[in-house]
């Protein structure tokens, strides 16, 4: 009898014990693979999970001595935000610097893969494209630097011409219907490089027959490149836009806050959530107001980039491949 | 090629490549105005500005970066930071990735969810700034600015489908050999992905590098400050002069201005090391970036 319920334990000890004591059963069997991944998981845990129960603060009155436990206010700092005439501001600009980045970014970066495509000398491609990445490794604040060196009043490189040339000096810093334009030129130069590797490697891959037999049937390179190696990115580009567009409420903070810092002048066209946000910490002003900008913004990244991959699963399904990010 | 000689294709040639130069030249431009600027005598740059063309050879400014505190000790700690960021979060990220990849264990897919999970939602910086600051009390300290940034969910999906890839069975005789987990990963697996690890690593080293967003938000009044940091003060602090002389309606005048050079200075000094390493790794960002976008 003994024997049999002994047997009967062991053939079935998940079942017969608690989820807990599996886990610890398990967890002392696998002791070194938890060590392993113990410093990982934990510091997940301390960046990731831990400041989601923080969200609490953007229903709460929030004050620095009581910090979590501040007065629950329910959806007042939404119905603030909401109100208030800065969030209109805030997204649009989100919205139309991140549209304005994507297409020129996208744009560039096919087009000058499609170029270097059709470059024969191997050295040139090489140098061209090292040279080309290499903004890619510039942090924004070097960017930022040089940027400054470029437009400044004074100093700037622009101006310093202008003067030699004998003409009035101008000021691009009192401009701010300028600036969508010098961020989308920044990101040009700073993204092409690396945008169009991606692109190069789908090119590489194209079955050389194809271009054979079009230069048989009288196709110029131009045409070529128009009919040939266009379509065969086009899946690609739609696949990586759509990624794109998944995080198009993100702000790009490590920009923008780089470039355009302190400049209250230029915050009509270049404000973008993210850097209203980092401005309220600083000033350590409206805590519970800046979660719930942060919150809402979460919130609309989440439904926007689940959006995005369903788009590109439904996608990538049609040709049968896969390229879901989840 | 057949056509190579005729009309049509010469003149494509001849756009292509002039497009293609003229881009490059853009992409270098800012390079060369600042190390131009950087070699040049601040007095002449006060009264010409950023000419694309040196106007008075001067290596000044380079003796006051390396004579300067500020910038000296900036210096050590962006390099502490990219150092010890890049290898702790190689460390984390690999063990993370070997268990992750390891088929006998059942809990491998609830670890990748759990990873999953803040590729795609998170709870904002507010929550991230508060809790980070009181509740770990990363607030002016050095690790402020590295433990923060050291699990990238990304790269850690990475380094498990490269782990998952490698010929099982070396591990699992390995395994039957008696050798611990710890010992697969360190002795098996981690010489066979060098490649894979050159390419994370250098992104890590870069990310650190040139990371100033931890600096701005976690350093208050630590008397050091990482090299982006300088800068981007440097830069706040010209505008904010700037904008101050314009409110009162004085004629902005250029010699009040903190020296020209030895900002240009520093951004070449802290841009040095990665062109310095750049020929030798690029192959290896390349590859970063088309396993970013394709799968498998």
């Amino acid at each position: 009898m003994a024997v049999g319920t002994d047997i009967k334990l062991a053939a079935k000890p998940s079942r017969s014990r608690s989820g807990a004591q599996t886990f610890l059963e398990y967890a002392r069997q696998n002791w070194s693979l938890f060590l392993l991944a113990l410093p990982g998981l934990f510091l997940i845990f301390m960046f990731s999970y831990a400041p989601m129960f923080g969200v609490v603060i953007a229903f709460e009155d929030y004050s620095p001595r009581t910090m979590f436990a501040s007065p629950f206010v329910g959806l007042r700092n939404f119905r603030l935000l909401f109100e208030s005439p800065i969030v209109g501001r805030l997204v649009t600009n989100t919205l139309g610097l991140n549209f304005l980045f994507i297409v020129a970014t996208t744009f560039c970066s096919v087009l000058i893969a499609l170029l270097l495509n059709e470059v024969r000398s191997t050295l040139f491609k090489r140098v061209a494209q090292s040279v080309m990445f290499l903004p890619f490794f510039m942090g924004w604040t070097i960017v930022s630097m040089v940027l400054f060196g470029l437009i400044d009043y004074n100093v700037g490189t622009i101006n310093a011409l202008i003067t030699q040339l004998g003409m009035e000096r101008i000021i691009v810093t009192d401009k701010p219907e300028l600036w969508p334009w010098i961020l989308t030129l920044i990101r040009i130069w700073k993204g092409t490089g690396s945008g169009c590797i991606i692109y190069l490697a789908v090119l590489v891959a194209v079955d050389p027959q194809l271009y054979e037999a079009a230069s048989i049937d009288g196709a110029g390179r131009w045409q070529r490149m128009r009919f040939i190696s266009l379509p065969a990115l086009v899946p690609i580009i739609i696949l990586l836009v759509l990624l794109d567009i998944g995080k198009i409420f993100y702000g790009d903070v490590g920009m923008i806050y780089a470039v355009i810092g302190n400049q209250a002048n230029l915050f009509s066209t270049t404000d973008v959530i993210d850097t209203y946000i980092l401005r309220a910490l600083q000033s350590n002003s409206n805590y519970g107001m800046s979660a719930a900008v942060g919150l809402s913004q979460s919130v609309l990244g989440f439904i926007c980039v689940f959006g995005s991959n369903w788009l590109v699963k439904k996608y990538s399904e049609r040709r049968g491949e896969d390229y879901r990010l989840f | 090629m057949v056509e190579k000689t005729s009309l049509s294709s010469r003149l494509f040639n001849v756009v292509n490549y002039t497009a293609l130069t003229l881009f490059a030249l853009f992409c270098l431009m800012p390079f060369w105005i600042m190390l131009v600027a950087s070699f040049t005598d601040d007095i002449a740059l006060r009264k010409f500005g950023y000419l694309p063309w040196p106007s008075q050879i001067s290596a000044e400014a380079y003796r006051w970066v390396f004579k300067g505190q500020e910038v000296q000790l900036g210096y050590q700690v962006s390099v502490f930071v990219a150092i010890a960021g890049t290898i702790g979060s190689l460390i984390a990220m690999s063990g993370l990735a070997y268990v992750m990849s390891l088929k006998r264990l059942k809990l491998r897919n609830t670890i990748a969810f759990y990873i999953f999970i803040p590729m795609i939602f998170s709870p904002g910086i507010v929550p991230w700034f508060i809790v980070t600051r009181n509740v770990w009390g990363l607030k002016d300290n050095i690790w402020a600015l590295i433990l923060p940034m050291m699990m990238q969910p990304f790269w850690v999906f990475v380094l498990r489908n490269f782990f998952s890839a490698l010929p099982a069975e070396i591990m699992e005789s390995a395994y039957i050999d008696g050798a611990s987990d710890a010992t697969i990963l360190y002795r098996i697996v981690l010489p066979l992905s060098k490649p894979v690890l050159a390419t994370v690593g250098l992104f890590m080293a870069v990310a650190y590098w040139n990371d100033w967003f931890l600096g701005v938000m976690l350093l208050d009044f630590a008397p050091f400050k990482p090299l982006s940091v300088l800068i981007l003060k440097m830069v706040n602090n010209a505008q904010a002069i700037l904008a101050a002389m314009k409110q009162q309606g004085v004629l902005i005048r250029a010699d009040t201005l903190p020296t020209l050079s030895i900002r240009m200075a520093t951004a070449v000094i802290t841009i040095g090391p990665i062109i310095l390493v750049y020929p030798f790794v690029q192959r290896y960002f390349v590859k970063g970036l088309t396993l970013g976008a394709i799968k498998g």
